[in-house]
């Protein structure tokens, strides 16, 4: 390339401009570093300028979802969640979009700051931005991430940083508390396997169902989910003929949906977020109606997918941790401060994924309100709060094992037809299974392995307390 | 015109380059452990895979998209050899285990390379597509080597400490690595096999001419590719402590030609400042208030820029401004043609 003329001039002005523009980024991210590096030496005097009643040091709060791949168009719904704790407590939203986050907040007299993050659903992506928003932006709790796999990584890099709180967003993966252990991180929802508890039950003894095929997305999540409905189902004599795993990503089902065979009694559906709606559409054009031969997972039941799915999925009987029917005064609270806080979200409140995120923030909003926003001695007197905490949540309390794992109520739920209005299938609770822990009467352990394409094998065992078997009815 | 004269034009050139140099040997003193590790080490092992692609485009005429896949078959191969969570229950010696994957995805390189070495272009192109989206799902699909959720905690050698706690002698191993790279390939361009590989992306037809074999040599062009690459698949296991498909997917395989693209397709150099400018803008962007969600659209504009601007991507730029400041300090008059004695020894596009 020469510069040989006068265009040729301007040309090589604009190239110069550009670098200095890229050297400018460069100098302003190591700049950005050195901050981060100020901070960390001289804590006490920030915040103090801070109005009002803040007066205390400010705490860091980072928090990530997905702003990328599969699960991006939940992001909103994850920083709701996560925002809704901080605006009941006074702060007000930036935007009506969530993700910009609040103004204002505070916890026990401590300024909050909260610093934004993004993954994309690969465990190598979420690693690096929680190593990013503690290791740059120096949080002091951080909430997140969102799917199975980034779970599990992320919780193994918890152990390296000792000295901040990991409280995890939505991922569900079951491995996550139940073999990492991590010390330092806390989940305040319960997992894939704990959110199909009763399903196993219902389909043994209310359908009848004696032969399943399971079909799921090939990765941690569903892995999870599958694991739950088998240990249940088979440990109280069911039978499970086969469990077909499409590829995370797939959008088309079809052949997975022929090899279903005809004369199974039914089967269980643990396909991910995006792929619901693909699978339901496709299994309505190669198989009818599907309602009486499904049983799915918590994605059903999402006010987004179902608004999407419609009539299609009406009779179908699902399980999770939310129940969008509740009549509770403390649910009805919860959706009415959603619906003030950010209007476009309302309706979003039994999603899991606002939910998940709800009861991280509210956790810790409520941890560090019972010991003064005091993070000193690395976290011990917060943690301890943590791990102690009867957090009454909006669909009942939640409390934590010794692994920091939820034991909550989980819901039996049918799709039902449309009843308020609004166009949308509605979701009848027909049974609330009170204080699922993650064991599933032993089925599950640190010792036993973790729920992958053949685990657990399906074997009769000890009934789950909730089943009828097991004494539950 | 001497070829070791110094010119004020080299002296631009190198100049910077030494400075850089000096700076990247000391920079475990100058930068934070998280600086340190989350962007120039990442920039190293990503500009060496850059670098490969840069090797096969430049040298040899094969615009590849294949070089993640590749370094992913040495990273898979690598982590599932080792102790790790996940993967197969093998347990050798690291050092081992990675002489065994950068073997593999060197066999694997040829192996593709022999698939290709026919196709030209846009058709070379697809078909290293072709394998990266194979390799993927390969390792989505057999769950026995990784499925999705990949191989974790994956053991490395003890002279790699922890990358998060301890991330010096990572970065200097990425740092050698890098360096061995750049000046392997240098020295490779000027030797009879790589003035062959140069003859095979000028005029293929004119080399069969001359009687060599055109496939095999683009072949063994794609093998060297794979090597390289391989040791960029090792160390980002080493540096993430795991691989999963998520590690190799079309995304990342993008990253890596928007690397060499900024960075100067045609310039080695450009692997790494493509790779540095990458990741430091990935970093910068994420963390800035005012941008928040939208970074990566900050990001494209970015880039969109550079390469419009300079379709020699940074180097290309770099390259403009030391040609006009030697020209200027050299008193020449500015309408003349690039120098001769640089164009010589460095790669035009084609």
């Amino acid at each position: 390339m020469s510069v040989s003329s006068e265009g040729g001039r301007a040309r090589f002005w604009a190239l110069l401009a550009v670098l200095v523009l890229v050297f400018a980024a460069t100098v302003a991210a190591c700049g950005g570093d050195d901050e981060g590096d100020g901070e960390e030496a001289a804590p006490t005097d920030t915040g103090a300028e801070s109005d009002g009643e803040a007066t205390g040091e400010a705490i860091k709060i980072g928090v990530f979802a997905n702003n990328e791949g599969a699960f991006a168009p939940f992001e909103g719904q994850t920083w709701g969640g996560a925002m809704l704790p901080l605006i009941n407590r006074g702060a007000t939203p930036v935007s009506g979009n969530s993700v910009d986050g609040v103004e204002g907040a505070t916890i026990a007299g401590h300024p909050i700051e909260i610093v934004y993050g993004g993954s994309d659903s690969t465990p190598d992506k979420a690693v690096e931005e929680a190593r990013r928003l503690v290791e740059q932006e120096q949080v002091d709790i951080l909430v997140g991430p969102l799917s199975g796999s980034e779970g599990i990584a992320v919780a193994e890099y918890s152990k390296e940083q000792p000295g901040v709180t990991f409280v995890n967003g939505i991922s569900g993966a079951q491995d996550t508390t139940l073999k990492v252990q991590s010390p330092n991180f806390f989940r305040f929802h319960n997992d894939g396997t704990q959110w199909t508890a009763g399903l196993g039950n219902y389909a043994y003894n209310e359908l009848g169902w004696r032969n399943v095929v399971t079909i799921g997305d090939d990765y941690d999540f569903p892995y999870s989910q599958i694991a739950g409905f088998v240990a249940e189902f088979c440990s109280i004599g069911g039978n499970v003929t086969e469990r077909l795993w499409p590829p995370l990503g797939e959008e088309d089902y079809s052949s997975y949906i022929t090899q279903i065979p005809e004369d199974v009694d039914g089967f269980f559906m643990g396909v991910g977020g995006t792929g619901t709606v693909a699978f339901v559409k496709q299994y309505g054009q190669l198989r009818g109606n599907l309602a009486d031969k499904i049983m799915g997972g918590i994605f059903m039941t999402d006010p987004v997918i179902l608004e999407e799915l419609g009539d299609q999925v009406v009779g179908v009987v699902t399980a999770g941790m939310t129940a969008a029917d509740s009549q509770e005064p403390a649910y009805l609270e919860y959706t009415s401060q959603i619906e003030s806080a950010y209007p476009d979200l309302a309706g979003t409140g039994s999603s899991v994924f606002f939910y998940g995120y709800y009861t991280a923030m509210e956790a810790i909003a409520q941890a560090l309100e019972q010991v003064e926003g005091d993070l000193s001695d690395d976290h011990a007197a917060f943690r301890e709060a943590l791990a102690g905490l009867e957090l009454e949540a909006p669909l009942g309390p939640i409390r934590l094992d010794e692994n920091r794992q939820a034991i909550m109520d989980n819901f039996l739920q049918q799709i039902v037809a449309d009843e308020t209005g609004d166009g949308v299938p509605d979701v009848k609770t027909l049974e609330t299974i009170p204080e699922v822990d993650q064991t599933f009467a032993g089925a599950f352990s640190p010792d036993t392995p973790s729920p992958d394409r053949e685990n657990p094998a399906c074997e009769e065992g000890t009934p789950p307390p909730w089943t009828d078997q097991g004494g539950g009815r | 015109m001497n070829r070791s004269a110094l010119t004020p034009e080299r002296a631009l050139w190198w100049g910077p380059a030494l400075v850089l140099t000096l700076i990247l040997v000391i920079a475990p003193l100058l930068f934070s452990d998280f600086y340190l590790s989350q962007v120039l080490t990442k920039a190293l092992w990503l500009g060496i895979a850059a670098a490969s692609l840069i090797f096969l485009a430049a040298y040899v005429g094969m615009v590849s998209l294949g070089q993640v896949a590749l370094y992913g078959i040495a990273g898979f191969t690598m982590a599932n050899l080792v102790e790790a969570d996940g993967g197969s229950p093998i347990a050798w010696n690291p050092w081992l285990a990675t002489l065994v994957g950068i073997l593999a995805a060197v066999g694997a390189g040829l192996f593709f390379g022999a698939i290709a070495s026919r196709s030209y272009g846009i058709y070379f192109l697809m078909i290293t597509l072709a394998v990266a989206v194979l390799t993927y799902y390969f390792f989505g699909q057999v769950t026995q080597f990784s499925g999705f959720g990949g191989v974790n905690s994956v053991e490395r050698p003890a002279i790699v400490s922890n990358p998060v706690t301890d991330p010096v002698n990572l970065f200097y191993i990425a740092l050698l690595t890098s360096a061995a790279v750049y000046a392997f390939v240098r020295y490779l361009a000027r030797t009879p096999f790589g003035l062959a590989l140069q003859g095979v992306r000028d005029d293929p037809s004119r080399m069969r001419a001359l009687g060599y074999n055109v496939p095999l040599l683009r072949m063994l062009a794609f093998g060297l590719g794979a090597l390289i690459a391989a040791f960029a698949g090792i160390i980002s296991v080493w540096w993430n402590t795991r691989i999963s498909p998520g590690s190799i997917d079309l995304t990342r395989t993008i990253d890596v030609l928007v690397i060499a693209v900024i960075g100067g397709l045609f310039r080695l150099e450009g692997a790494w400042v493509g790779a540095f400018a990458f990741a430091a803008l990935d970093n910068w962007t994420r963390g800035l208030d005012v941008v928040g969600q939208r970074f990566n659209t900050v990001i494209g504009v970015i880039f969109l820029v550079i390469v419009l601007l300079s379709p020699g991507g940074l180097m290309g730029i770099w390259q403009s401004i030391t040609d006009f400041l030697g020209r200027r300090l050299a008193g020449k008059p500015p309408a003349r043609p690039s120098a001769g004695a640089r164009a010589s020894d460095s790669p035009q596009p084609s």
